[in-house]
């Protein structure tokens, strides 16, 4: 059987404040395989987040194991971690986190120039990624210039322009209509079955349906697995 | 990637320009400050950088006291006993009136020069040859502005210049303006063939004003070598004493800065005076730097998610340093261009109001890009590495969610770096109101004199003296007139005086005022004991003369009383105390007040002093110049107000002191800029706080208290660190002058005063109009 390309066991992760010790995340174990769609579900507080987070290498478990790709990458320096992210995993936010300052061409551009990538090539594939997710138009706009819909597309071109094996989604349609939510959702379908592994955090048991899987999550611990059909 | 950095750089700017604008403003300031301030210092340090003034040196005395002038005897005879010595003399002076065409004037900067001279001082040679120009009698050097003054366009070699009425010579020479840092400046040399006739070349204490002895040394020639025949030689030519008579050899670069050798003639300054404003400087590049470490990481909040989504991303941390450092780096060079830009038009259009005799050309050279090129890089290097390292340490995860920037770190430094800015300007402040005071006490406390509405001139000829003081008298805005050789502060005859009789055996020496009988009341001089001085017959002999309190004591008399009646023997002739004066300043302040004598002397009478009744005092001047001119018609009516006399022995401490007034409102004024920065960016992080406080009923006045508080106590802290400091650093200033006033706490009491009113006006707005904002709008935006 084919290695999970997650692969997490025990993990544990807290918060301490100096009166109270806040458990996020429970001896949590969860399988990831190449090429799912997972959803991640639960209320408030559940330790969603947490998980993504740690699962994008943002942030390091304090206890338990966490295998990316064969690679114990738990305790992994932050250069290290930075270093696996950027060439591997693409980020989704809610609030889209695009930056105000740089236009659509250069927010997605972005990536490439943190990974090394020479000029002419970064122009062709920013142009491709555009184009596919029919944003071309406004390649040279500033996000406060485009819709919530376009930013989160724009958003979405930022995450898969480095053609990364592994998609972060956390709430992707949280600030979005549901015609627009529901366009974004069908984008990460695409890519799902081009072969991305995606792994989105949702309220919306509407899009948790687009996924293979959800994990429902209650104070950080797994509770329930849905199979989805 | 640099073009990526600069790209944003420049995009961050449009979008948070009031963030730009305080930062570029403040640091042009500071730049062109700096600049500014470095021509100054460099030109003070800098004086008499002549070609080969590492070996030229003045021979000066030190008999009593050190002097800069010596006889005209010492010149021949070093000549004839030191071959080896290329020595000059000059007679030099002040001013000069001169006559071209039927046309007259008074110019600056007139010496009698040998042919000597041109040989040590490397002039640039327009016209004439150096060797020869000097050489002949009535021979005259100008230099290229008062060759066109007199002559415009015309060539003026060979044209005669009648000079002072007596000598008509003919130009042999142009030479270039000197620069402005010359100990004796010169625009025009009569050659000292012209009067050699008339002048005394042997009496060694026969001494004039201006009288200056320069010599060269070949190279290689260790100058201790010359200063240990000196004495030999003193007894050789003139029988004169080593022990009582020294001949120190003075080196030429230190003439500026040698406080021993304090007179009318040339004022030296003390070096400290451009090490402070130099300090001054430092001060204003810190202030400007914290500025930008203020603001920078105050703007680090709004861009923890930048900075976050940036990490997320990929980005390194060197890369976020970089990129950061690239922002810092855009917005010095854009203050670099408008600060030299600045600096430039300053000195074009106001450095005379500084008295700065230095040009921009100045800053293309090499020395001057190298340190503009200096502090643009510690400034990148101080300003933005700071930042850049507490910018790119955020977490991704908690600069996403927008906690980093609430982090303490960040705010507890620049607490610190608020309240050294606070600090640096109370010191400023205090350092000014210092200056202004000891500014005030140099030209108007404690004279000892009157010096209100009295003006004073020269009388060219002896024998119209009383025509004159007649004609003065009738003129109606003419309160009182005095003769004498000069009014209190015009110092320029001193004597030996002895007193055997009460153990006084060596010669000590007095200043010897030549006055009338209405000198002393004129000028309101305090009578401590006895009688005023009174008319005496020409003919008589005896000196009765009324003595000031100083020398009294020298003679061991501590009461005033009882020193009249006294005598002594002044310039080897008995002498009879018949009153006792109060001591006035009839010098600068940094001097010790002296012995002196008021004798009654008609034939010494060369200047009038008037006092003139209030209300018309141009109409009455006027009429003086008339009747002056009636009388003289060959020279120019020049006269000079005393308040104006006694403020030109302080021109050096005016012109740093205007230096200082204007440096300190900057450093103040670039702090405020960052202060108001601060508030601002406070402000805004702390709507919601604001908007919660509304809600729960806070008024308007206790959330400007809120904000105002904070700086209240920084300011608090800010003095513990200055006041001593300041204190320490004036107290220093001070002691530079023999004459000073005493520091007062009150000076502090006002700097802080002072430094508080400035945050609040600073601060007013942002806060005013934070506690302002609808509390519904403020809390909606979160």
């Amino acid at each position: 059987m084919e290695a999970p390309m997650i692969k997490i066991t025990d993990l544990e992760k807290f918060y301490r404040t100096e009166e109270v010790e806040t458990i996020a995340l429970n001896k949590l174990s969860i399988e990831v395989k190449t090429g799912e769609f997972v959803a991640i579900m639960g209320p408030s507080g559940c330790g969603k987040s947490t998980l993504l987070n740690i699962l994008g290498m943002l942030d390091d478990p304090d206890e338990g194991s966490y295998v990316f790709n064969g690679v114990e990458v738990a305790h992994f320096t932050e250069r290290k971690r930075a270093d696996l992210r950027k060439h591997n995993i693409g980020f989704v936010f809610q609030s889209f986190n695009l930056i105000d300052e740089l236009t659509v061409f250069e927010n997605v551009e972005l990536p490439l120039i943190y990974t090394g990538v020479p000029s002419a090539e970064r122009v062709k594939r920013v142009e491709e990624v555009l184009d596919k997710m029919q944003i071309m138009h406004r390649r040279n706009h500033y996000p406060q210039q485009l819709s919530g819909g376009q930013q989160q597309r724009v958003a979405i071109a930022r995450a898969v322009v480095n053609k990364p094996k592994l998609i972060l989604a956390d709430e992707p349609t949280g600030n979005l209509d549901s015609s627009n939510g529901n366009d974004v959702m069908e984008l990460l379908t695409d890519l799902n079955e081009q072969g991305t592994t995606i792994i989105m955090v949702t309220h919306s048991e509407h899009d948790a349906r687009y996924s293979h899987r959800i994990i429902r999550l209650l104070d950080g611990q797994t509770v329930v697995e849905n199979i989805m059909i | 990637m640099i073009r990526n950095y600069i790209k944003t750089a420049f995009r961050n700017i449009r979008r948070n320009w009031s963030y730009a604008f305080l930062n570029v403003f403040g640091l042009t300031l500071g730049i062109a400050s700096c600049l500014v301030i470095f021509l100054i210092v460099r030109n003070e340090l800098n004086y008499d950088n002549y070609a080969k003034a590492d070996r030229i040196y003045r021979v000066t005395l030190n008999a009593i006291d050190f002097n800069s002038n010596v006889s005209l005897a010492i010149a021949p005879k070093m000549r004839n006993d030191f071959p080896e010595l290329r020595v000059a003399q000059v007679m030099y002076s002040h001013d000069v009136m001169v006559k071209v065409d039927n046309k007259r004037f008074r110019d600056n900067d007139f010496a009698i020069a040998d042919e000597h001279l041109p040989q040590i001082f490397d002039f640039k040679w327009i016209a004439g040859d150096p060797k020869t120009a000097l050489a002949e009698p009535n021979s005259l050097v100008l230099n290229e502005t008062l060759a066109k003054k007199y002559f415009g366009d015309a060539n003026p070699m060979g044209r005669v210049i009648n000079v002072e009425n007596q000598i008509n010579a003919k130009v042999t020479g142009v030479i270039k303006d000197q620069p402005g840092n010359r100990s004796v400046p010169l625009q025009m040399m009569l050659s000292f063939e012209s009067i050699r006739k008339q002048v005394n070349l042997k009496e060694f204490w026969n001494i004039g004003g201006g009288f200056f002895t320069f010599v060269l040394l070949p190279p290689n020639y260790p100058v201790q070598r010359l200063q240990a025949r000196m004495p030999a030689f003193l007894k050789k030519n003139w029988a004169l004493n080593p022990k009582e008579v020294r001949l120190p050899i003075q080196p030429l670069r230190d003439i500026h800065f040698d406080q021993r050798y304090i007179n009318n003639v040339i004022t030296p300054v003390s070096r400290d005076t451009y090490y402070a404003l130099f300090g001054v400087a430092l001060l204003i590049i810190i202030t400007a730097c914290i500025n930008f470490v203020n603001l920078a990481t105050a703007q680090a909040i709004r861009r923890a998610k930048e900075v976050g989504v940036r990490k997320v991303l990929g980005a390194s941390r060197t890369q976020l340093v970089k990129q950061f450092l690239g922002e810092t780096s855009v917005l010095v060079f854009i203050a670099l261009v408008l600060g030299v830009s600045l600096a430039v038009f300053f000195l074009s259009v106001a450095g005379g109001w500084l008295n700065i005799k230095t040009d921009a050309t100045q800053l293309a050279q090499p020395v001057v890009i190298g340190w503009i090129g200096g502090v643009t890089f510690a400034v990148i290097l101080i300003a933005g590495l700071y930042p850049a390292f507490v910018q790119s340490a955020f977490q991704p995860v908690d600069s996403l969610k927008n906690i980093a920037g609430r982090m303490s770190k960040g705010f507890t430094l620049r607490k610190g770096l608020v309240v050294a800015q606070f600090a640096i300007s109370q010191i400023l402040i205090v350092g000014t109101l210092i200056v202004a005071h000891q500014m005030d006490y140099f030209e108007n406390e404690d004279l000892g004199f009157n010096k209100e509405s009295v003006v004073s001139f020269y009388i060219p000829d002896g024998k119209k003296t009383d025509m004159l003081k007649n004609e003065l008298l009738n003129n109606p805005g003419v309160e009182q007139v005095t003769l004498s050789n000069g009014a209190p502060s015009y110092n320029n005859n001193f004597g030996p005086f002895q007193a055997p009789d009460r153990g006084l055996t060596k010669d000590d020496v007095t200043e010897t005022k030549q006055v009338d009988e209405n000198y002393i009341d004129m000028f309101s001089l305090k009578m401590l004991a006895g009688e005023k001085i009174t008319k005496v017959d020409p003919k008589d002999t005896v000196q009765n003369v009324v003595v000031n309190q100083t020398l009294i004591e020298k003679l061991g008399i501590l009461n005033p009383d009882k020193a009249v009646g006294e005598h002594f023997v002044l310039n080897g002739q008995r002498a009879n105390i018949i009153g006792v004066l109060q001591d006035f300043q009839s010098e600068s302040k940094h001097k010790k007040r002296r012995a002196c004598v008021l004798i009654y002397r008609p034939g010494n009478f060369f200047m009038a002093s008037v006092k003139i009744r209030p209300g018309a005092i141009n109409k009455t001047i006027e009429r003086i110049g008339k009747s002056w001119a009636g009388l003289f018609p060959d020279n120019l009516f020049d006269y000079q107000f005393l308040d104006d006399h006694i403020a030109s022995f302080y021109t050096q401490e005016q012109k740093v002191y205007t230096a200082f007034k204007l440096f300190s409102g900057i450093a103040i004024l670039i702090g405020c800029l960052g202060l108001y920065g601060l508030i601002m960016f406070a402000a805004a992080q702390r709507t919601k706080e604001i908007g919660i406080r509304k809600v729960l009923g806070a008024p308007i006045a206790s959330i400007i208290t809120l904000f105002s508080k904070e700086f209240v106590v920084l300011i608090a802290i800010a003095f513990i660190i200055a006041a001593p400091l300041g204190y320490y650093m004036m107290n220093n200033w001070l002691s530079n002058y023999a004459y000073h006033i005493t520091i007062g706490p009150w000076t502090f009491v006002l700097a802080v005063i002072a430094s508080i009113i400035i945050a609040v006006i600073t601060i007013a707005y942002q806060t005013i109009k934070a506690a302002l904002v609808n509390p519904v709008k403020s809390l909606r935006s979160e």
